[in-house]
C-alpha cells in the first residue's frame, strides 16, 4: 500500500494538493493549516500532488515509479554525479 | 561538435536475415527520443490545424489499429480475460491494472446495462513522449491510445466500448471504460 509522508514544515498550506487530488486523498487541516491525509488507502500514486506542491513537501513511498525514457541517460548520469 | 560514428561493415544477401541489427542502447535512445519528437510534433501540428476536430481524428485512427490488434486475440465475454488479453496487445510500455477507490467492493459497476470499470496506466509511451515534447496530456496523442484501446476492447469482447479520461497525473492516469453489452 501507498504510504505517504508530508513534511509539515515545508508545507505552505496553500491546498493546491487538496484541490488537484482526484480521489480526495488530502483535506486540509484549518487550524494548522497544513494538508493532512485523510484517505491512504485510495491513492492511486499519479504525483499529481507532488507536481502541484510548491514546496516539494510530499513523499510516497512503495508505489511504481513510472518509466522515464524521455530522460536522456546521460544527463541523468551526469546529474546523479553532482547530487 | 565532432560526432563519433560507428560504422558496421559487412556482406549483406537481399534474402537473408542479418544476425544484428546494429546499434547499441545509445542508439536506440536516441532513435527513441528522435521518433518522440516527430510525432509530438505532428501531434501539436493537428491540434493547431484541425483544432478540437484533431481529438476525433486520431480516436478514429487509434480505434481502427485496436481493431486490427484484437482480431488476433482470442474472443472472450469475461471482462477480467479481455483485460488480460488487451494487456498482452498493449505491451509492458502500456502497462495498466484495474483500479477501484476502497469505498467501492468490485472493480466493475453496473449502471443501465452499461459495464463500468477504472483503468489505470501506470507506464505509457504517449505520457513519455509528451514529457520528451513538453506538450500538455490530454491531447489528440492520448486520444489514439483511447482509441486503440476501445477498438481492441470492442473486437475482444464484441461489444460497444467507449473510454473516458478521469485524471492525468506524471506517473499514473486514471480513466473508465464503459461496455455497452447491446453489442455492436
Amino acid at each position: 500500500m501507498v504510504k505517504i509522508k508530508i513534511d509539515e514544515d515545508a508545507c505552505v498550506g496553500c491546498g493546491s494538493c487538496v484541490e488537484d487530488c482526484p480521489n480526495d486523498v488530502y483535506e486540509m487541516d484549518e487550524a494548522k493549516n497544513k494538508t493532512r491525509i485523510i484517505k491512504e488507502e485510495d491513492c492511486m500514486a499519479c504525483l499529481s500532488c507532488h507536481e502541484i506542491c510548491p514546496a516539494q513537501a510530499m513523499e510516497h513511498q512503495d508505489i511504481h515509479v513510472a518509466k522515464r525514457l524521455y530522460i536522456d541517460r546521460k544527463v541523468n548520469n551526469t546529474i546523479n554525479k553532482i547530487i | 561538435m565532432e560526432m563519433e560514428l560507428k560504422e558496421i561493415r559487412g556482406t549483406f544477401k537481399p534474402e537473408l536475415i542479418p544476425p544484428e541489427c546494429g546499434g547499441g542502447i545509445d542508439d536506440y535512445e536516441e532513435a527513441l527520443h528522435v521518433l518522440m519528437k516527430f510525432v509530438g510534433s505532428m501531434a501539436n501540428a493537428l491540434e493547431q490545424v484541425s483544432g478540437r476536430g484533431a481529438n476525433a481524428i486520431v480516436y478514429q485512427a487509434g480505434k481502427r489499429m485496436g481493431h486490427d490488434a484484437g482480431k488476433l486475440m482470442e474472443k472472450t465475454d469475461n471482462l477480467e480475460n479481455a483485460m488480460q488479453e488487451l494487456s498482452q496487445i498493449l505491451g509492458k510500455e502500456f502497462y495498466f491494472e484495474m483500479w477501484k477507490p476502497s469505498s467501492q467492493e468490485s472493480f466493475t459497476i453496473e449502471r443501465s446495462g452499461e459495464t463500468e470499470v477504472k483503468l489505470l496506466f501506470r507506464d505509457c509511451v504517449v505520457r513519455q513522449t509528451l514529457r520528451r515534447t513538453g506538450l500538455p496530456q490530454k491531447g489528440p496523442l492520448c486520444y489514439l491510445l483511447y482509441g486503440y484501446m476501445v477498438g481492441a476492447v470492442e473486437e475482444v469482447m464484441d461489444i460497444k466500448g467507449k473510454l473516458d479520461i478521469n485524471h492525468i497525473g506524471p506517473n499514473a492516469c486514471l480513466k473508465t471504460l464503459t461496455i455497452n453489452w447491446g453489442g455492436k
